[in-house]
């Protein structure tokens, strides 16, 4: 049988049996494959790193966009830079009072790949009337950007690779300047038990710009090595501590399904390891 | 040293020459398997890195990586090569000592994660990554006697590697054990072992001052190959070097490194004689292949290629080989003593696998020689049945 070996560590790792190959391409620098797994369904790797499975992905995604769309509660125009699998447009668009959701992907060959080979994750939202899709670079967007949003999710690959621009100061800045008032920026940051220094980096780099900057939690399968960190930035100090009553409010009235989200998880997913408050006080 | 055949016997070169034209290199891959294994059977429990600077070419690549080699690469466009060849990142480490930002970064995308470092300067380069990578340090040990020298380049003092692993540790970098260089095509096996022992003291006394337990000792390439003249077989070669590193903790794995054991004797060039003049008593041939193309090694390997020449004539007179290029140092052999040959007579050169076509260049616009590989080891195809046209499969 054939197995696909996770490069991202030298030291440990994660290895997938490969029941079948669905899509294997070589691009510009780029390795991608998507393959059949047992356990995880549909897996696709980029660059000797898994990016998303079949079988986890729907608590990435959802911790990505419920918790800082129910944590707003007036969110009408939403930004979504990369994310080209379809997965964080699928749970943004469950939420009926958002108006507008604008995503902005690299390259346009890897939406239509996605819809094709990992169809479950966009699961029809790319033909969501409210959705607007861009071909651009996400930092170059953010930064000759003139709209506002409510809210921005960041959906990159790791620092290494084409997705290190979105982990730069300069970014967070253009990002910031992109949120409407008390808006909140969120970015996928890492396994913190694995790369402690992706929590500080950032911290220190989104620190300048928001009032709030702390981060929030998932534990997420095949991203191996503890809980996933997601970083959360916005100039309104309530939106973290919000009563768990208005949560719960805003979830029933939305009338969404959900697999990992729930109220109870919105609220604890912002308690931290001891380890990583540690890491951001001394580095701070 | 050149041998002087019947024309009898030329008839498969003229053949290969006829097809593909000349210059040619022909790479036969049943002699890269030949040698992969006997140099895995002189050293059993080591893994073996091809070196694939010594011969950067897909057919060998393929065939390599079909019998299991791991891979030493040392550029980004080494690092191309072995993802067009589909090779398994796993099983690479990137030895060059010094390296860009670009080169760890495009390393760490392909999915290699060792790589190897000699100085200070070079560990830092790795704050960055320090959770994904582990290191080698490089060690320099004189390399007497051999007649490539790379203990000058590259490689830290013996009493450096203490201070260089504390100074990782307290970066928070992994550095999982050693490296060596005993020089290229070693006459004996001495420096190897010389080395080894030297290391075997380094990872005790590692331990014991850092507490840094090291699990790897690469041991790199060396091994020999017969040119012009004879040298050890790789079995009597090997077999101190063996008795040197069962004397290793246990723990320890071993890799190495050749590069010219495997691609030498892997590779025949066909050149012809494309013009002739008589100056004096001597006869100048003119091939179309020389030092600035697959006789470069002459010049950057301090390698003399054993040549094959076929006449039926057995008087013989003074003659150069000359390669096609207008410089003058481009001499193949002179003051030898050869049969009268005709312009598109053809001309052997054996072990010619190594450091030739790499390091030849296109002095003139001169095209380089072709290589024609055969008995390419074919990829184990999966079976697995297209969803439909569009798809690339493995």
């Amino acid at each position: 049988m054939k197995t696909y070996t996770e490069t991202l560590y030298d030291s440990y790792g994660q290895e997938f049996s490969v029941d079948k190959v669905y899509f294997e391409n070589k691009t510009d620098h780029q390795h991608l494959i998507i393959f059949e797994n047992a356990k995880f369904g549909r897996v696709m790797a980029l660059d000797g790193i898994i990016q998303t499975t079949e079988a986890d992905e729907f608590i990435y995604h959802e911790m990505l966009t419920h918790v800082p769309l129910f944590a707003h509660g007036n969110v009408k125009r939403v930004l979504i830079i990369g994310g080209g699998d379809g997965g964080m447009l699928r749970e943004a668009c469950k939420h009926a009072s958002i108006e507008h959701i604008t995503q902005v992907e690299i390259d346009d060959q890897v939406v239509e790949m996605c819809k094709e080979f990992l169809p479950k994750h966009s699961a029809g939202a790319y033909d969501d009337p409210r959705v607007n899709i861009v071909i651009d670079d996400g930092a170059n967007f953010v930064c000759s950007c003139t709209e506002k949003f409510d809210v921005i999710i960041s959906d990159s690959t790791d620092p290494i690779g084409p997705g290190d621009v979105l982990f730069t100061s300069d970014f967070y800045e253009n990002c910031k300047n992109c949120l409407a008032e008390d808006g909140i920026l969120v970015t996928q940051n890492g396994v913190a038990f694995m790369q402690l220094d992706e929590v500080t980096t950032t911290a220190k780099r989104l620190k300048p710009y928001f009032n709030d900057q702390s981060f929030y939690c998932a534990a997420v399968p095949t991203y191996i090595g503890g809980v996933m960190t997601f970083a959360w930035s916005t100039n309104n100090k309530t939106y973290r501590t919000l009563n768990d009553n208005v949560i719960k409010q805003r979830f029933n009235a939305a009338d969404i399904t959900c697999r990992y989200y729930n109220p109870a998880i919105h609220a604890a997913s912002f308690a931290l390891p001891q380890y990583i408050i540690n890491a951001l006080e001394s580095d701070s | 040293m050149i041998r002087i055949e019947p024309t009898s016997q030329a008839s498969q070169y003229q053949q290969l020459a006829k097809q593909h034209g000349t210059p040619m290199l022909l790479l036969d891959c049943d002699v890269l398997t030949q040698q992969f294994n006997s140099l895995s059977e002189a050293l059993p429990g080591a893994e073996l890195f091809y070196a694939i600077k010594a011969l950067p070419h897909p057919a060998a690549i393929q065939t390599l990586d079909e019998l299991g080699a791991n891979f030493d690469i040392a550029t980004s466009g080494e690092i191309e090569l072995l993802c067009a060849q589909k090779a398994r990142p796993r099983k690479t480490i990137h030895t060059h000592p010094i390296k860009r930002d670009k080169d760890i970064r495009d390393a760490l995308r392909f999915g290699c994660t060792t790589f190897v470092v000699d100085n200070i300067y070079e560990i830092e380069k790795f704050v960055d990554y320090r959770h994904r990578v582990g290191l080698l340090i490089r060690v320099s040990f004189p390399n007497p006697n051999t007649p490539i020298d790379l203990s000058r380049k590259f490689g830290c003092r013996e009493d450096e590697v203490c201070l260089l692993i504390n100074k990782a540790q307290s970066m928070g970098i992994h550095v999982k054990g050693l490296s060596f260089h005993a020089g290229s095509q070693c006459p004996d096996s001495h420096n190897h072992v010389h080395a080894i022992r030297q290391c075997k003291h380094l990872i005790e006394e590692v331990q014991q001052q850092t507490g840094k337990l090291l699990s790897i000792l690469d041991i790199g390439g060396g091994f020999p190959v017969q040119y012009d003249k004879p040298v050890m077989d790789i079995e009597s070669f090997c077999a101190p070097i063996r008795a040197e590193l069962y004397k290793l903790p246990e723990h320890i794995q071993v890799y190495a490194e050749p590069g010219r054991y495997l691609s030498a004797p892997a590779m025949t060039s066909i050149s012809s004689v494309m013009g002739k003049a008589k100056r004096g008593d001597t006869t100048w041939y003119y091939l179309d292949d020389g030092v600035y193309g697959s006789y470069s090694g002459q010049l950057f390997d301090h390698a003399i290629y054993p040549l094959t020449l076929f006449s039926d004539i057995t008087q013989t007179e003074c003659a150069v080989l000359a390669g096609p290029t207008c410089d003058s140092i481009d001499v193949i052999a002179e003051n030898i003593e050869i049969p009268p040959l005709n312009i598109g007579d053809i001309l052997i050169g054996h072990q010619m696998g190594a450091y030739t076509s790499a390091t030849s260049t296109e002095f003139n616009l001169f095209d380089k020689a072709r290589i024609v590989a055969i008995n390419v080891i074919e990829k184990t195809v999966s079976k697995i049945v297209p969803l439909n046209k569009n798809d690339q499969l493995l």
